[in-house]
């Protein structure tokens, strides 16, 4: 009997996953990074790669978490990094000073990365646009400043805090082992990230979200209390930021002060540029390929490519490559405004349309009949 | 006491005056075109490492031509330099508006991305051109004088008055010029304006152009009164002033940058003499979210009771 | 008591002023119009009233409660609904998403009836203007006229008790105008209670749903009474023509 109900619940699954092409495409993506530490033996399976994707794990989720507010809510924030910084921060402070278990730090330093969300909220809410891009930008500012050169003993100043082998989540593995369980980790939050904060996207109160977006005036003419959503709004988007943090403090164990610089913060950004505003998985794309560009084309492709050409000033190649990351950020801006991941979905849905048309096109050509007369 | 105020009083003017020419190009295109140039600070920094460059360049030209005995060489060659460095930035800016903001103007945060990009190239191929070492870079002007007591260089009484009449003269442009006051209409209502045939892809390029040039005006009167060296990374913190600054004072108001610029230039005075350097930077900025907090469209925004 | 009492509105921008000193009330299930040359400050009223602008003087009475200082979307919780001159309709949300923004309103949520689901409910809103075949177009592909069809379902989604519209007609072809009219009538007789303040300039249009007519020429109130009264009113027709009849 249980056989059935296990078959049942596959083939409904396999009919789930089949029924978009979309849903297809992102299920064959989650089969990849789940296969891939084993399926490239001596090249993913490098603890120092693994590492490497577990960064782009966490990014991922910090990513969609800033889409969140910014691509649905249309609230620009400049500032996302706090939240990283805050999670880092807290949940390593905790660990290191007050000795307390990884199930007790997270969730507390998730609780102050909501609280924070909304006391940035109350100024942030009554500002648009520009204004509130700037104001964003400053309160990570301000914590920088403050972890760097103020209660030593608490921030331990540039050096930041670092997590001791012993307190790590995976503490007495073989580092092989160690980083692949770091990675499947991170994958599996990533994933629960993604699901959620799509499901709240694409919910009635991500409907009120992109009312926001278009025409705040028009969406407070329809009764919503739009300071309420956008503190909401603020709230899940600093919550899984915080816990990108937290992330970052246990897995890749250092929480330094460049945790809270605008380089971070516009680590979305770009990554969300590349993959698509607004849709969630987007930014997880990009993600992936800002990590791919960044780590395996720069660190192993590029310095190989320049040999070539007999290159070899190895500070000149170090100005270039962040040069060249630009470049090539910049031309991906300009051309594509709406993100790459949008060119694969734009056609996935044309070709959903298409299907559709043969019932669809009789039903405008009546509509624009009786428009005629 | 008296001293410290004073003290306040003479710098945190001198780089009033200064910063008000960086807040005014800031201004001048978000005003005109809507874009956050994040890219302002960098234009600075070219201003500044090009005056080091037109200085090598030209003074050896002048020595050949007008002999090494003429009077104050240094100093004409140096001038003839600044301005060389300011026509320059001028063209960068324009070169960065067509190339980077001008195929995705309306989209605001693609510009900024864009802006902030081209900032990161910028830097890179600084660092590459001259590396990550100090270039001295200055206007040499000399003398001091003593100003309520204070021994003041006069290259910086030079600098603040230069800044201040430049600032008025492109104020005055843009109020009374017939430019000026398509740009003006340009920042009150786009649509208005274009109807009345206004070709605001030309009118973009030259704000961007005259804000890149007071951008390098700022950064070289910076390097001559207060500084002395160029550095790769000077464009941040530049940046940041600009965004408080205008903020503070509100977006596309040209007095707001003027009273802006010397808020926020006596507040990180008087808190880089009374406190120390560490927190300095941290000041514009919470003096801005304060402002914020009264006025959410800065002091001199345009305030509209129903939003469009 | 009226349902909606403006007492001595004032409002000035600058040198101008666009509203001065108006009064007027509206009972249940009363229809008016307003009407007067442009610039008469016909919006800038509707925006006071809806708590869109703030007045410098006056109040704003709903149901015998000062609304004057009330936040738009509390006005709208409370009962008053209104669409805008220029449409503003939600450009990335398909259409039915546009009308289920306003039943996520709390007001909204308390008027679906038991074991409707909120799908349902912006279903029937959209069927009673005539847009159900465009429910799941994006609303930035869909043309004007529907548009203002959509805004009016919109206001209609919180069941107010009194309903603004500005300029309803306006850019409708007159298909589309006669519909509307039509909607409009038969909504009076499903809601009788139901008040409806409507600003418009095609006066044929307007004529005909309407109880009374205020008249308001450069922020003044200048003539008020039924609509025959009104389109032989001296003054009015004075307004109107600039003096030359």
């Amino acid at each position: 009997m249980i056989k059935s109900y296990i078959t049942r619940g596959f083939s409904s699954f396999v009919a789930y996953v089949f029924d978009v092409p979309s849903r297809l495409l992102a299920f064959l993506c989650l089969l990849l990074l789940l296969l891939l530490p084993l399926v490239i033996k001596g090249y993913t399976a490098h603890p120092y790669y693994l590492r490497i994707l577990t960064g782009a794990n966490i990014l991922a989720i910090f990513a969609a978490s800033w889409d969140l507010l910014v691509g649905r809510t249309g609230q620009i924030s400049l500032g996302h990094a706090l939240f990283y910084g805050v999670g880092a921060y807290t949940s390593l402070i905790l660990a290191t000073r007050y000795n307390l278990p990884p199930w007790v730090t997270i969730p507390f330093a998730l609780l102050l990365g909501v609280l924070v969300a909304l006391l940035i909220g109350l100024p942030c809410t009554r500002v648009k646009g520009p204004y509130l891009a700037l104001v964003t930008m400053t309160f990570p500012l301000i914590m920088y400043t403050i972890v760097r050169s103020s209660l030593p003993k608490i921030f331990h100043g540039e050096l930041g805090i670092r997590l001791p082998f012993k307190k790590a989540l995976f503490p007495f593995l073989h580092i092989i082992q160690q980083r692949t369980a770091e990675y499947y980790l991170s994958l599996a939050i990533l994933f629960i990230s993604a699901v959620i904060l799509y499901k709240v996207a694409s919910s009635k109160t991500g409907i009120v979200f992109i009312s926001i977006l278009d025409d705040e005036v028009s969406s407070k003419a329809c009764g919503i209390n739009v300071t309420k959503y956008k503190l909401l709004s603020f709230a899940i988007s600093g919550l899984f930021g915080t816990l990108a943090g937290c992330l970052q403090g246990y897995l890749i164990r250092i929480a330094s002060p460049p945790m809270f610089l605008l380089t971070v913060s516009f680590i979305p950004i770009v990554v969300t540029y590349f993959g698509g505003m607004g849709t969630i998985y987007g930014p997880i794309v990009g993600t992936y390929v800002y990590a791919m560009l960044d780590n395996f084309f720069f660190d192993v492709y590029f310095p190989q490519l320049l040999k070539w050409g007999g290159i070899e000033a190895s500070t000149v190649l170090g100005y270039l490559e962040l040069l060249v990351f630009s470049l090539i950020v910049l031309i991906i801006v300009l051309k594509w405004p709406r993100g790459i991941a949008r060119l694969v979905t734009d056609k996935l849905e044309d070709l959903a349309e298409a299907r559709d048309l043969d019932e669809r096109g009789p039903r405008i050509w009546k509509r624009y009949k009786t428009k005629g007369q | 006491m008296l001293r410290e105020l004073t003290l306040i009083l003479v710098f945190g003017t001198i780089s009033g005056g200064i910063l008000s020419l960086l807040a005014l190009g800031f201004t001048l295109i978000y005003g005109v075109s809507r874009i956050l140039n994040l890219a302002h600070g960098s234009l600075y920094m070219i201003g500044a490492y090009m005056l080091y460059v037109f200085t090598s360049i030209f003074v050896p030209i002048f020595t050949s031509f007008l002999g090494s005995s003429f009077p104050n060489l240094d100093l004409v060659a140096a001038i003839f330099a600044a301005l060389a460095a300011i026509g320059f930035t001028g063209g960068v800016g324009a070169i960065l508006y067509i190339a980077t903001i001008h195929p995705i103007i309306g989209d605001e945060i693609a510009t900024m991305v864009s802006t902030v990009t081209s900032a990161l190239i910028i830097q890179q191929i600084i660092l590459i051109i001259f590396g990550s070492t100090f270039y001295p870079a200055s206007i040499p002007i000399q003398g001091s004088s003593l100003i309520l007591g204070v021994t003041v260089g006069n290259k910086a009484l030079v600098a603040l008055s230069a800044s201040l009449i430049l600032f008025g003269f492109v104020a005055l442009f843009v109020n009374k010029s017939k430019i000026g006051k398509a740009m003006k209409a340009l920042s009150q209502d786009r649509e208005a304006a274009m109807l009345m045939g206004v070709n605001t892809t030309k009118l973009f390029l030259l704000a961007m152009a005259i804000s890149a040039m007071l951008a390098a005006t700022a950064g070289i009167l910076e390097v001559t009164a207060l500084t002395g060296t160029a550095a790769a990374w000077m464009w941040l913190h530049p940046l940041a002033s600009s965004f408080a600054i205008v903020i503070l004072g509100g977006l596309g108001s040209i007095k707001g940058s003027l009273i802006g610029s010397f808020i926020i230039a006596y507040s990180e005075t008087v808190v880089k003499i009374l406190v120390g350097g560490a927190i300095t930077p941290v000041v514009p900025l919470v003096v801005m979210m304060v402002i914020l907090l009264i006025r959410s469209k800065g002091l001199f925004g345009k305030r509209v009771e129903m939003e469009d | 008591m009226h349902v909606l009492e403006v007492e001595n509105l004032t409002k000035r921008f600058g040198g101008l002023t666009a509203v001065n000193n108006v009064s007027f009330f509206v009972d249940e299930g009363e229809r008016v119009g307003i009407i007067g040359p442009n610039g008469a400050g016909k919006t800038t009223l509707f925006n006071m009233i809806s708590g869109f602008i703030k007045p410098d003087s006056g109040k704003v009475i709903f149901r015998g409660e000062d609304i004057t200082k009330l936040p738009p979307y509390e006005i709208v919780n409370k009962g008053i609904a209104r669409t805008f001159q220029v449409v503003r309709p939600f450009r990335h949300l398909p259409v039915i998403a546009n009308v289920m923004v306003a039943l996520k309103s709390p007001r909204g949520c308390r008027k679906i009836e038991w074991l409707k689901t909120m799908e349902r409910k912006a279903a029937d809103l959209l069927e009673d203007v005539g847009l159900s075949e465009l429910m799941l177009e994006p609303a930035e592909n869909v043309g004007h006229g529907d548009l203002k069809r959509l805004e009016v379902a919109r206001a209609l989604a919180t069941e107010p008790d009194l309903l603004m519209l500005d300029e309803p007609f306006g850019g409708l072809n007159p298909i589309e105008t006669e519909f509307l009219t039509k909607s409009l009538l038969r909504m009076h007789l499903d809601e009788p209670t139901r008040s409806i303040i409507i600003v418009e300039h095609k006066l044929y249009a307007l004529m005909k749903i309407v109880d009374r007519v205020i008249v308001l020429h450069q922020g003044e109130k200048i003539a008020e009474g039924k609509p025959e009264e009104i389109v032989k009113n001296k003054k009015v027709i004075e307004v109107y023509t600039g003096g030359v009849i």
